[in-house]
């Protein structure tokens, strides 16, 4: 009996030990945690100012923001000045430098910073009577520099130029302009010339016009409380003056009757940019919201939307496929994007409207809302983690006259859609067939793929229609072309009597003056260019005995093969086009291009090792007014002076993708047929 | 007067005192198969992150197969015996959360942060990736190429990309920091199944783990699902490879070009540094603000505002557990040669190491540092991870709490000492970063 009993607890001890979890069965969740929030205090003052408290005690830190709530301004002629306002109004006060700001803010390790509709300033809770001072002293006293604004002007102008070389930037000008129409706040866009145009007046009557208290909401965040509050903004925004603030309307956008294709060709792009974009009206206040919320996460959000899982997962024709459905008070829009090879542009597009038409017309499955509806009541739920998402509500209630329990019931409503709910709202707002179709890339391989979604017109970089230029002349061969731009620049015999030549240019780059030399020897294949700044050699360039090599600092590397060939072809001659048909060059009329105006034949030169320059020659003189070229960039020919019978470029721009600006180059002192020395090319 | 003096002293011994920093308060304790468990409760919002930090990184690796570590995060995503493939991310977004991960020369960390009613599941999932990761073939394939087109993007493909890789190997001679962690793709492709299922049972055992979990918990809870779900996982069968490898100190400067894909020419220094607990490193932490921490720092405003040479500077000390290094670099603005921007580096590095800094200077770099601290812990996710690496670098968790004391040890005179003690010519790496070659202009 009694080992029995031992029998039976060694039994029950050995089965206790080895109660090993059951990991084929997931861990069910608990209860799904009351997710809630307190509202802030609010008060408003009687200059209009709203102020919202969000007391949050977790770490001694107190944040304080400021916005304004105004229309969307339509800047026109000097598009990109609202972009410099809060710079402006950080550049210095009535009683402190830029740098006595700087210092002061840095001092207590504080952060502050301005934008156009804001001001926003945080500390540790010890600091706060500084910050306030530094705050109300930026947003009563800015003084606006005149040398700031330069500064700023520069910086915007280089940021500038090198975004005209970002597909995605470009992508967005054009897709912008196209759904909201280039007169609209949403679809106009900041170049050099609205640029230059915005002066410290402009910057000034914006912010006397704007920054007013009956337009603003203050938000106080962190260790503080309702009372506290209270005295601080008494004491330091009660005596802000309000004014009247300017009220804009604006026509609201149209859907295309169909799907329109508008491409930017950049010749030298490997990888197309799409965006596939529609304006639609939603809002936060749409009793739609929801719906469309739960709908484009299915569509384009998510490792596995259907944008996503079709063009990646299932295609590999991207690193990433998404889509967003906006919401905005005056007009949103509905954009899908990737970015895709060549050669699979117009499968992407196809697939992507496909994928759009599809759930337009076939909805979701429940397995679907069920994700949809898990991931975003997690995001709602994370969020709150941080205080300040907790006044962006407040305020959001009170700007858009949302219902009182707008956020509160967020996720009960969430919760509460249906398949059917959202197939509606899908049916509703997808438009497949009124679709502008942006794409970025590389014309000559995508243009005709494309052209079957829709009319096709092409776009340059601010967002303006370039003219189809048709050929009258269908008989002309790219020989003929190269022909005539020979003998436009003196003739064939002049051309060829080019033995050797010596050209100095100069450039200006940011205040920077740089000079360039480059010493030709034609009969020998022999090229020299030199680059100096402030009198030291930069670099130089030899070309010589079949091979190019490249010095810069004392260290010289040695281009390859390729490199060289390149070289060859687009800059060892003084004039190329002499020797492309004896270098065994292939040449390619590429139809007409409009380069800035002027009608022109393209024509694509390429050689065996794949090397591939475009060159644009004016239909009209012969001149060549472009060239484009993988390694050294796109040039432009701005003006043309004779030398001993030759007619020479003496003003360029040169845009290198070495270079984030554009150089402005021009040359000073042309001789052909100088003696030439070795010494020269070493 | 004499009355008055120590009130005044008084005063001030009591303001250094009143220090802002939050006492983070947690428990921890340790399995019997070595697992080190740390907990945070924080009721405010009903969310939790859990996480492990793997106490294995590029170091561990062997010379011949580098890029290892970084190449096993990846494939811990891959799923267990338990978890089909794809469905280790699914389980946790489609419960509402989120998950990543990431590697180091010193660990390898991961996490995922949910709903705190999903606490057992993300325990559940991350016991399941330290018991029985099942990694196969296609798994491997798989993230092989992914791990190359992650070099891709973000390494060769971008500009300045391969500045760690390059800065590392020649601040390095004998370490195992001379390779960064993505490692050599000749290395990966090398590698079979079997050695990465053996570098999994040598370093992703309980011994080398630290789970910490922060948010929305209950305490004993938490503690009664650890042990369900870790107990049974077994502890390393050997001693963890750590690298028992001095640096040796360089005498001279090792200087060098790299042409890359740029369009404007940087330059980069490099100084090594001691370990990571090392109690200079706080007076390094400090010289790197004072240095260009901030629209005011010596750097920013002379090179950047005043001169105008710099379109950016950074110092930016890279600790590491055995001993980083200290990357201090600037962008040249246009025209600007870098050795005319490499000049008036050192000449502010030499002023620091002569003059020292100002009281005024030292008194903003203490008030940075402070706000910096509080900030650090205003996430679960930032706690959790600060909890887990105050365990792992300085061997005690209550180290988070400490931290502003340490710095606040720190004098204006320690400053200038690490300046001229770390910060010297004979010793460091020098790279330019130059565009590569080409014309600057087409001619006719």
């Amino acid at each position: 009996m009694k080992t029995l009993y031992i029998f039976i607890f060694a039994v029950l001890f050995t089965l206790g030990a080895q109660a090993q979890v059951d990991r084929s069965v997931l861990p069910p969740p608990g209860p799904a945690p009351k997710i809630e929030f307190t509202d802030p205090a609010t008060f408003t003052l009687e200059n209009g100012l709203k102020v919202f408290v969000v007391p949050n005690d977790k770490l001694p830190r107190i944040a304080f923001y400021l916005i304004l709530d105004r229309d969307p301004l339509f800047e026109g002629d000097n598009a990109g000045l609202t972009g410099f306002v809060g710079d402006m109004m950080m550049a210095g006060t009535t009683s402190r430098t830029k740098e006595a700001l700087d210092e002061e803010i840095d001092f207590v390790g504080a952060s502050l910073g301005a934008g156009s509709t804001s001001l926003s300033a945080s500390s540790l809770k010890k600091h706060q009577g500084k910050i306030l001072d530094l705050m109300s002293d930026v947003l009563y006293n800015p003084v606006f520099p005149q040398e700031e604004l330069e500064k700023l002007k520069k910086q915007t102008l280089t940021s500038l130029a090198s975004s005209k070389d970002d597909p995605d930037y470009l992508a967005g000008v054009i897709s912008n302009a196209l759904v909201f129409g280039r007169e609209h706040p949403y679809g106009e866009t900041m170049t050099e010339e609205t640029v230059e145009n915005v002066t410290l007046d402009d910057v000034k009557e914006y912010y006397q016009t704007y920054f007013k208290p009956n337009i603003a909401y203050l938000a106080i965040v962190g260790d503080v409380d309702a009372k506290e509050a209270k005295a601080l903004v008494d004491k330091y925004f009660a005596f802000w003056e309000k004014g009247e603030v300017p009220n804009f309307e604006y026509q609201k956008p149209e859907l295309p009757t169909e799907n329109k294709v508008a491409l930017l060709d950049r010749s030298s792009a490997v990888q197309s940019v799409i965006n596939i974009a529609f304006p639609v009206e939603m809002h936060l206040t749409n009793p739609d919201y929801m719906a469309t919320r739960v709908m484009n996460f299915i569509l384009g959000e998510g490792f596995n939307s259907r944008l996503n899982g079709n063009l990646r997962e299932t295609k590999g024709y991207t690193y990433g496929a998404r889509s967003n459905f906006g919401s905005d008070k005056l007009i949103a829009r509905f954009s899908a994007s990737t970015s895709v090879r060549n050669e699979v542009t117009d499968s992407s597009v196809y697939e992507i409207i496909h994928e759009i038409r599809d759930l337009e017309e076939n909805g979701i499955t429940e397995e679907e809302l069920k994700t949809a509806k898990a991931n975003l009541s997690g995001r709602f739920g994370r969020s709150l983690e941080n205080p300040n998402t907790i006044a962006t509500f407040a305020i959001n209630i009170d700007r858009y006259n949302l219902p009182e329990d707008f956020y509160s019931s967020y996720l009960q409503r969430l919760d509460g859609l249906t398949v059917a709910a959202i197939n509606e709202a899908a049916a509703k707002y997808l438009k497949p067939d009124n679709m502008y179709l942006t794409v970025v890339g590389s014309g000559s391989a995508i243009k005709e793929g494309l052209s079957q979604f829709g009319e096709l017109t092409m776009y340059n970089y601010k967002g303006e229609e370039v003219q189809e230029i048709q050929l009258s002349d269908d008989n002309k061969t790219a020989s003929d072309v190269i022909a005539d731009y020979i003998q436009a620049v003196g003739g064939l015999s002049a051309v060829e009597n080019i033995n050797t030549a010596k050209l100095e240019m100069s450039a200006e780059v940011q205040g920077t003056k740089v000079d360039m030399m480059a010493v030709y020897d034609a009969e020998k294949q022999r090229l020299a260019q030199k680059v100096i700044v402030k009198g030291n050699e930069a670099s130089k360039t030899i070309v010589k005995e079949g091979k190019a090599t490249v010095s810069s600092m004392g260290k010289s590397q040695a281009l390859t093969d390729e490199q060289y060939e390149d070289i060859k072809m687009s800059s060892l001659w003084l004039i190329p086009e002499l020797y492309y048909e004896i270098m065994g060059y292939t040449l390619t009329l590429d139809g007409a291009a409009d380069i800035d105006g002027k009608a022109t034949y393209k024509i694509i030169i390429s050689n065996p090792t794949g090397g591939q320059v475009i060159n644009y020659y004016s239909i009209e003189n012969g001149l060549k007014l472009r060239s484009e070229n993988k390694l050294s960039g796109d040039t432009i020919f701005r003006e043309y002076q004779e030398f001993d019978g030759i007619m020479v470029p003496v003003k360029m721009s040169i845009k290198s993708p070495m270079l984030p600006v554009t150089l402005e180059t021009e040359v000073t002192k042309v001789e052909l047929n100088v003696p030439v020395s070795d010494q020269d090319f070493n | 007067m004499k009355k008055h003096l120590i009130w005044l002293v008084g005063l001030c011994f009591i303001q250094t005192l009143a220090f802002s920093q939050t006492k983070i308060d947690f428990r921890e304790f340790t399995l019997d198969n070595g697992l080190k468990v740390i907990m945070h409760k924080d009721s405010k919002t009903p969310i939790v992150v859990t996480s492990v930090m793997y106490h294995v990184g590029s170091k561990n690796e062997n010379p011949e197969r580098t890029g290892f570590a970084h190449f096993f995060e990846h494939l811990l995503f891959e799923g267990s015996e338990n978890i089909e493939r794809g469905q280790y991310s699914d389980l946790v977004e489609g419960n509402g959360g989120a998950l990543n991960a990431f590697t180091s020369n010193d660990i390898t960390y991961y996490y995922e942060l949910m709903p705190s009613n999903y606490l057992e599941l993300s325990l559940y999932l991350e016991s399941e990736r330290m018991l029985h990761a099942k990694i196969d073939e296609i798994g491997l394939e798989t993230q092989r190429e992914v791990v190359k087109e992650e070099k891709r993007q973000r390494y060769d493909n971008q500009p300045y990309g391969t500045i760690l890789p390059e800065t590392l190997v020649r601040a390095y001679s004998k370490h195992p920091y001379r390779w960064a962690p993505i490692g050599s793709l000749d290395h990966l492709n090398a590698a079979s199944l079997d050695e990465f299922m053996q570098f999994y049972k040598d370093f992703y055992v309980p011994n080398n783990a630290i789970l910490t979990i922060a948010g929305d918990i209950d305490y004993s809870q938490t503690e009664e699902w650890v042990r369900k779900y870790f107990t049974e996982i077994p502890k390393g069968k050997k001693a963890i490879y750590r690298p028992d490898i001095v640096e040796p100190k360089k005498e001279t400067e090792i200087r060098d070009i790299i042409y890359d894909n740029i369009q404007i020419p940087a330059i980069i220094q490099a100084y090594n540094l001691p370990p990571k607990n090392h109690p200079d490193a706080y007076a390094m932490e400090m010289l790197s603000t004072y240095l260009t921490g901030g629209k005011s720092s010596l750097m920013t405003k002379e090179l950047v505002d005043k001169q105008q040479k710099a379109l950016v500077v950074a110092a930016i000390p890279l600790d590491l557990e055995d001993g980083g290094i200290f990357i201090m670099y600037g962008i040249a603005n246009m025209g600007i040669a870098p050795e005319d921007l490499e000049k008036e580096i050192d000449v502010l590095i030499k002023q620091v190491q002569e003059e020292g800094i100002s009281d005024q200077d030292f008194q903003k770099l203490q008030n940075i540092i402070e706000n910096n601290l509080v900030s650090k812990n205003s996430s679960i996710e930032g706690i959790a991870q600060n909890l887990a690496e105050a365990s792992l670098f300085y061997g005690d968790t209550e180290y988070i709490n400490r931290e502003l004391e340490v710095y606040r040890k720190v004098s204006k005179e320690d400053i200038q000492r690490v300046a001229k003690k770390y910060l010297t010519l004979d010793g460091r790496v020098v790279l330019y970063y130059l565009p590569k070659p080409q014309e600057s202009a087409q001619n006719q």
